[in-house]
């Protein structure tokens, strides 16, 4: 959770270049129609807006000054008649705007999400996953935004301006003269107080996200606080902060406060004008009394158009670095890729060779050099050694989620590169130190393994891999929501599925990275066996750590800064009493340290 | 206005909307005046429109208009600058009084959250927790300075407007304001129903962040099944449940809007007949007209936006209430007890017969549906991270008994669960014993002071907690004083974390949690013993201490730990029997209870006992080791047993 808040904005600073503005309108042209309609429907709207007020002036001009009642009556019809039109025009355009906006949402967010499927491992590590969330979540909203409701308010700020403009050119153009000069320092200055504005409200986000942090953690470590007795310092500490933030906040308050007078004080000047030049030009018959009525309302109500303006105009860097931090995840281009004419192949069966490989993620810090390593089909490989000696990295390229820098991984003698990604990725079956689970019901979990497999075959694969029995005792049994990341089960039992799962997924190559954490004896047994049964008759390579599986294997390799330090079979290791020797002695002590609780429980009864 | 002039948890009532009205003290006049400034803007509002009603009724049909205009022209300004001005006051006045009162809401609930029960945090999800002091507080702030002046705003706008009118003809006021109460109703109905809908959006958003999130964590189960073709369609089905409640929203906001447009043209057109006709029958003037159009104006459009509001303020009064039962929660009373010496405790520890058992809050109000059903899941969730599997009322402790002398180390020994961590608990009064007697120097633990005792005893947790910021004051956080490099320096040597702390860039500078720098578990435990060594308490408490250290520093701690023992009454907690030998009193727990209590030699002795047992299992797993590895040297093997226990 703290990770997501003190996840800050990063600054940026968009180059409005025609390049991006062509692909952030490309993103929206696919609903051309839509916002055809919406730009019609808001013109239209905008038109209707200004009409009414040319009605007011008409019904003192023409009906209540001449005394003359049915023209009042007509005007009054007419006034009511495009009401009607209006309001179909209001329909029209918040039902344009609001689905283009959600669908252009949801092809940003899918074609993400969907190309983030095809990226390969190295983006993943080095892209932490807030960032990738903030970029579908609140990004794509707001391009979305900025295409519909952004351009939407736009068009209906501008024709507003100009078609109030022209009503009043057609009342009096010397008085329109006036406004005209007037309506470049309104936006201007609209625009201006905004960005201050907008300036001031990140600031306080800023604050306020530092508050959360010491929020949580001082809830989080509350117990050291206390024993420390740190109370009085921290509130003093945290004082400062909120005092900071009582100041941004009120500030940033107060200046919005402000933006409002300071926009009508502005047309208040215009509307003197008016009163002034009118009053002189009345008795010239120039004016009429309805004409300047419509003027002080066209200038009146032109605050809001300009108001809207300044806010989408203000907005609109953020929303436009949003759209290029869109882009940019877009235009990732995947490192690992299937070669033009790589091999579909059924099975990747066979032996498996490491030849010379050297890897690194970072040039100057070598993980792998000259790895080499020749391993029969069928048989189990225990990868021991501490962290940092290179284990998940083999794992890593025997996956392909890496391809070696130097030299060649050969399947059943064929240089991988050479095969399809997903004919090798789709036979490989994969358990992990912290099994991950999908939320939703176990039986959806374990077919992840084999979409298409029979229900039968999905208990069958549970039963091998023992999870059956717990799945039955299971409220709802196999159809059992897991929750999400599997927190409804405990440990052992998501390990059990996720080898329940491998097994159905029948793959030619198994690959463990074994957990650490403790689980029961009884559970730890059940998937010692389950293990054996998966792995019987495959090539598989398990991150050992516990004695049990590593015993068994064919071969252990323990590693050192990613070198074979000793490879062989588990007595012929221990015969050499090196670094195997001195790691697997201490494993043994700390796993048969369990047995002194068992020791302890019997306690009460030995008094 | 001092913001600390009187205590928040005064303001508790069972009525939210009292509550919420007591928390404003100290800005009840600022919040008032705020409000009249908002009349006055709206009074000079309105004066613009008599203004205009003047100068058409007798400005223009003079003859010689000249001079008159001019002060005209400068009546709109002025009234504009009062309009504008009031406007502005108004606002600031209203910020003033929300984020004043936030703030004081903010470091409020700080400081009231760090000084709850440890019974209160063992039962409450950090989240829970931390929803009261961020977006409940926020929700606050939003009520007074945006929702409360919001709806001043509209209702101020309606009656001076109204009254306006009235002035000018009472049968237009009445006749202008029959939509009115149809669009309130019709807003309230329409913005609790948006407002459910935008809940079930918010919830869609949620959903597929989670989707993603899981996708994303899950990268290598996603790629390794090659399943991305079927989590893309996972995705889309979630995707696209999100874009029709986008649709659905639109489509509801698009129906609401231009019928209350219609709604208010209706109105309006209304107004315009009913004043044209009297304006041509010459019952009222043109000016008058003119006055009573754009005061209908003010009267009629801002009222659907009232709903709004008032939805907005309901979610206010649901947060305070949440807030609240926060705030009503009691606090550890940290000065209670009559002793508060100003010497140091020797140490003298008598534990006579002492039990113990959690007990629940007294008053948990579970009143939200943030709190139901989940909130048992929560609890439990919570308890067993923290390692507490204990029922609520439940004796933990039974009849302790043992007497720890100055300068002794007293080993804990048993199971996970057998009560070790529970017993230090009780020194530094974390918990009340609830039966027995615990004396500390000749005198009953309860009658002193929980504010000494935490200056006395040193504790190191299993799991350490360092916070966020540099080494340095993460090392000195226990002291109130200032702190000389070199004795900071002296406190890392001690704990053998200096060197590892100077290799990095930043050393003692370093920001813990900072992006490239990440203190192993090991390095982390040593600088809270720097944290613990600085603190120089008379009573040590070592909760198991080197667990999460590897094997070639637990020596180094060992070391650095043993030096920390020395002069102090210090506690140790352990799992295995090497780690207790040199004890001068060990205490072999079981289940609650003391089962065996003795020095090494004497509980060695006893070929029953537990402890016996237990060593002999140890030996057992050595010789089964040596039995192994036959083909090895034995000597090797034998020096390396004499070897564990050197210490």
């Amino acid at each position: 959770m703290s990770d997501e808040i003190q996840f800050e904005e990063e600054e940026f600073n968009a180059r409005f270049d025609k390049n991006l503005f062509k692909r952030i309108f490309m993103a929206a042209a696919k609903h051309w129609y839509l916002m055809l309609g919406f730009l019609l429907a808001i013109s239209a709207a905008s038109f209707f807006d200004s009409y009414f007020t040319f009605l007011s002036k008409r019904l003192i001009d023409e009906g209540i000054l001449p005394g003359d009642m049915e023209a009042l009556q007509s005007i009054l019809m007419q006034y009511a008649f495009f009401s009607v039109v209006q309001a179909f025009m209001v329909f029209s355009f918040i039902m344009c705007a609001g689905i283009m906006g959600q669908r252009v949402q949801y092809d940003l967010r899918e074609r993400m999400f969907n190309h983030l499927q095809t990226l390969s491992f190295s983006y993943f590590d080095r892209t932490p996953v807030g960032w990738i969330m903030s970029r579908v979540t609140s990004d794509a909203t707001r391009v979305g935004e900025l295409v519909s409701w952004g351009i939407l308010d736009v068009t209906w700020g501008v024709t507003n301006i100009i078609i109030a403009l022209l009503f009043m050119a057609y009342i009096n153009w010397q008085l329109a003269f006036i406004v005209m000069l007037m309506v470049p320092v309104l936006v201007v200055v609209a625009i201006q107080f905004q960005k201050h504005i907008l300036k001031e409200y990140r600031q306080v986000r800023k604050l306020n996200s530092k508050i959360t942090g010491a929020y949580n953690e001082n809830i989080t470590g509350v117990r050291v606080v206390k024993s420390l007795r740190r109370e009085e310092k921290n509130l003093e500490e945290f004082g400062g902060l909120a005092g900071d933030m009582y100041k941004a906040g009120f500030r940033a308050a107060w200046l919005s406060a402000l933006f409002l007078p300071a926009v009508q004080l502005i047309s208040a000047f215009a509307v003197s004008a008016v009163v002034l030049v009118g009053g002189w030009q009345f008795s010239s018959d120039a004016i009429t009394i309805g004409g300047i009525q419509a003027f002080i309302s066209y200038i009146t109500f032109m605050m809001w158009p300009v108001q809207e303006l300044a806010r989408v105009f203000a907005s609109m860097q953020q929303s436009v670095a949003s759209a290029e931090r869109i882009f940019s995840l877009l235009d990732e281009v995947p490192d690992i890729q299937d070669k033009p004419d790589a091999l579909a192949v059924e099975s990747i069966r066979g032996d498996i060779v490491f030849e010379d490989v050297d890897f690194y993620y970072d040039p100057e810090k070598p993980v792998l050099q000259n790895f080499s390593l020749h391993v029969k089909q069928g048989e189990t490989i225990a990868l021991v050694g501490p962290t940092g000696a290179g284990k998940s990295t083999i794992v890593n390229l025997l996956c392909r989620f890496y391809e070696p820098r130097q030299g060649r991984v050969l399947i059943h003698g064929r240089d991988y590169t050479d095969l399809t990604l997903h004919s090798i990725q789709s036979r490989i079956g994969m358990v992990l130190q912290t099994p991950h689970l999908f939320s939703g019901t176990v039986r959806e979990n374990l077919r992840y393994g084999r979409l298409d497999a029979t229900d039968d075959e999905v208990v069958s694969a549970a039963k091998m891999a023992g999870a059956h029995e717990f799945i039955t005792v299971l409220d709802e049994g196999y159809e059992t929501e897991v929750g999400e990341g599997g927190v409804l089960l405990s440990v052992g039992q998501k390990q059990l599925l996720s080898i329940a799962r491998a097994i159905l997924a029948q793959p030619d190559l198994i690959v463990m990275d074994e957990a650490t954490s403790s689980v029961d004896t009884l559970t730890e047994a059940v998937i010692q066996q389950a293990m054996e049964r998966m792995m019987h008759g495959r090539t598989s390579f398990v991150i050992a750590h516990r004695l049990s599986t590593i015993k068994r294997a064919d071969r252990i390799i323990v590693l050192k800064e990613g070198q074979i330090d000793e490879i062989g079979t588990h007595a012929e290791l221990i015969r050499q009493g090196g670094h195997y020797y001195d790691l697997y002695t201490k494993q043994f002590r700390q796993e048969k340290s369990a047995a002194y609780d068992a020791a302890y429980e019997q306690a009460p009864l030995a008094v | 206005m001092n913001e600390q002039d009187f205590d928040l948890r005064e303001t508790v009532s069972n009525n939210r909307v009292v509550g919420l009205w007591r928390i404003t003290r100290g800005f009840r006049l600022v919040y008032l005046l705020a409000v009249v400034a908002l009349a006055i803007a709206t009074l000079a509002r309105t004066a613009i429109f008599y203004l205009l009603r003047y100068f058409v009724d007798d400005v223009l049909p003079m003859a010689d208009t000249g001079l008159i205009v001019l002060w005209m022209a400068l009546g709109f300004i002025v009234l504009a600058l009062v309009q504008g001005g009031f406007t502005f006051i108004s606002g600031r006045w209203a910020a003033r009084t929300a984020e004043g009162i936030s703030l004081r809401l903010r470091n409020f609930l700080y400081d009231h959250i760090q000084r709850l029960t440890f019974t209160y945090h063992d039962q409450t999800q950090t989240g829970e927790l931390l929803q009261r002091a961020t977006s409940d507080v926020d929700a606050m702030r939003l009520f007074f300075s945006e929702q409360a002046i919001g709806v001043g705003r509209i209702l101020l706008m309606l009656f001076v407007n109204w009254a306006g009118i009235y002035f000018l003809s009472p049968y237009l006021a009445w006749m202008s304001v029959i939509v009115i109460p149809i669009i309130i109703v019709a807003s309230l109905f329409f913005f609790t129903k948006v407002g459910k809908v935008f809940e079930a959006f918010q919830e869609q958003e949620a959903v597929l962040s989670n989707r993603l999130q899981e996708n994303l964590s899950g990268v290598r189960v996603v790629k390794a099944f090659a399943r991305q073709d079927y989590e893309m369609k996972r995705f889309d089905v979630e995707n696209d449940k999100k874009f029709r409640i986008g649709v659905r929203f639109a489509y509801m906001h698009g129906t609401f809007w231009p019928v209350t447009d219609l709604l208010c043209s209706a109105q309006m057109i209304f107004g315009f007949w009913l004043a044209g006709m009297m304006a041509i029958a010459g019952d009222i003037t043109v000016g008058t007209y003119m006055a009573y159009v754009g005061m209908l104006v003010l009267i009629i459009w801002p009222i659907s936006n009232l709903g709004r509001l008032i939805t907005d303020m309901s979610t206010a009064v649901v947060s305070y209430g949440r807030m609240s039962e926060v705030m009503r929660q009691e606090r550890e009373p940290l000065a209670d007890g009559v002793l508060h010496p100003e010497h140091d405790l020797r140490g003298d520890i008598v534990f006579d017969n002492v039990s113990f058992a959690y007990d629940g809050l007294p008053d948990r109000e579970v009143d939200d549906k943030t709190t139901d059903g989940k909130h048992s899941v929560g609890v439990m969730a919570e308890m067993a991270k923290q390692g507490m599997a204990y029922k609520l009322g439940e004796t933990v402790l039974h009849d302790i008994s043992f007497h720890a002398r100055p300068g002794q180390t007293i080993a804990l020994l048993g199971a996970t669960g057998s009560g070790k961590t529970t017993l230090t608990n009780l020194l530094p009064r974390f918990y009340d014993y609830t039966a027995g007697q615990i004396r500390v120097d000749g005198r009953e633990l309860r009658d002193y002071t929980r504010d000494y005792l935490r200056g006395q005893i040193g504790i190191v947790m299993q799991e350490p907690f360092l916070f966020s910021r540099t080494i340095r004051e993460n090392i000195t956080f226990g002291v109130a004083r200032e702190v000389t490099d070199e004795e900071v320096f002296a406190a890392a040597r001690a704990a053998a974390v200096h060197e590892v702390i100077l290799s990095f860039p930043k050393g003692y500078s370093t920001l813990v949690g900072e992006r490239g720098v990440t203190l192993s578990g090991g390095q982390k435990q040593r600088v809270t013993l720097a944290r613990t060594l600085l603190k120089n308490p008379r009573i040590l408490i070592l909760d198991d201490a080197t667990s999460s250290v590897d094997t070639h520093t637990e020596s180094e701690i060992r070391e650095a730990l043993r030096r920390m023992a020395e002069n102090r009454t210090t506690f140790v907690i352990a799992h295995r029997v090497q780690s207790v030998m040199t004890a001068d009193l060990i205490l072999v727990l079981a289940h609650g209870r003391v089962v065996q209590q003795g020095t090494h030699a004497e509980l060695l002795a006893d070929a029953k006992g537990i402890y016996r047992q237990v060593y002999d299992l140890q030996a057992r797993i050595e010789d089964e080791l040596v039995s192994e590895s036959a083909d090895h040297p034995v000597s090797e093997l034998a020096s390396e047993l004499v070897s564990v226990p050197a210490d």
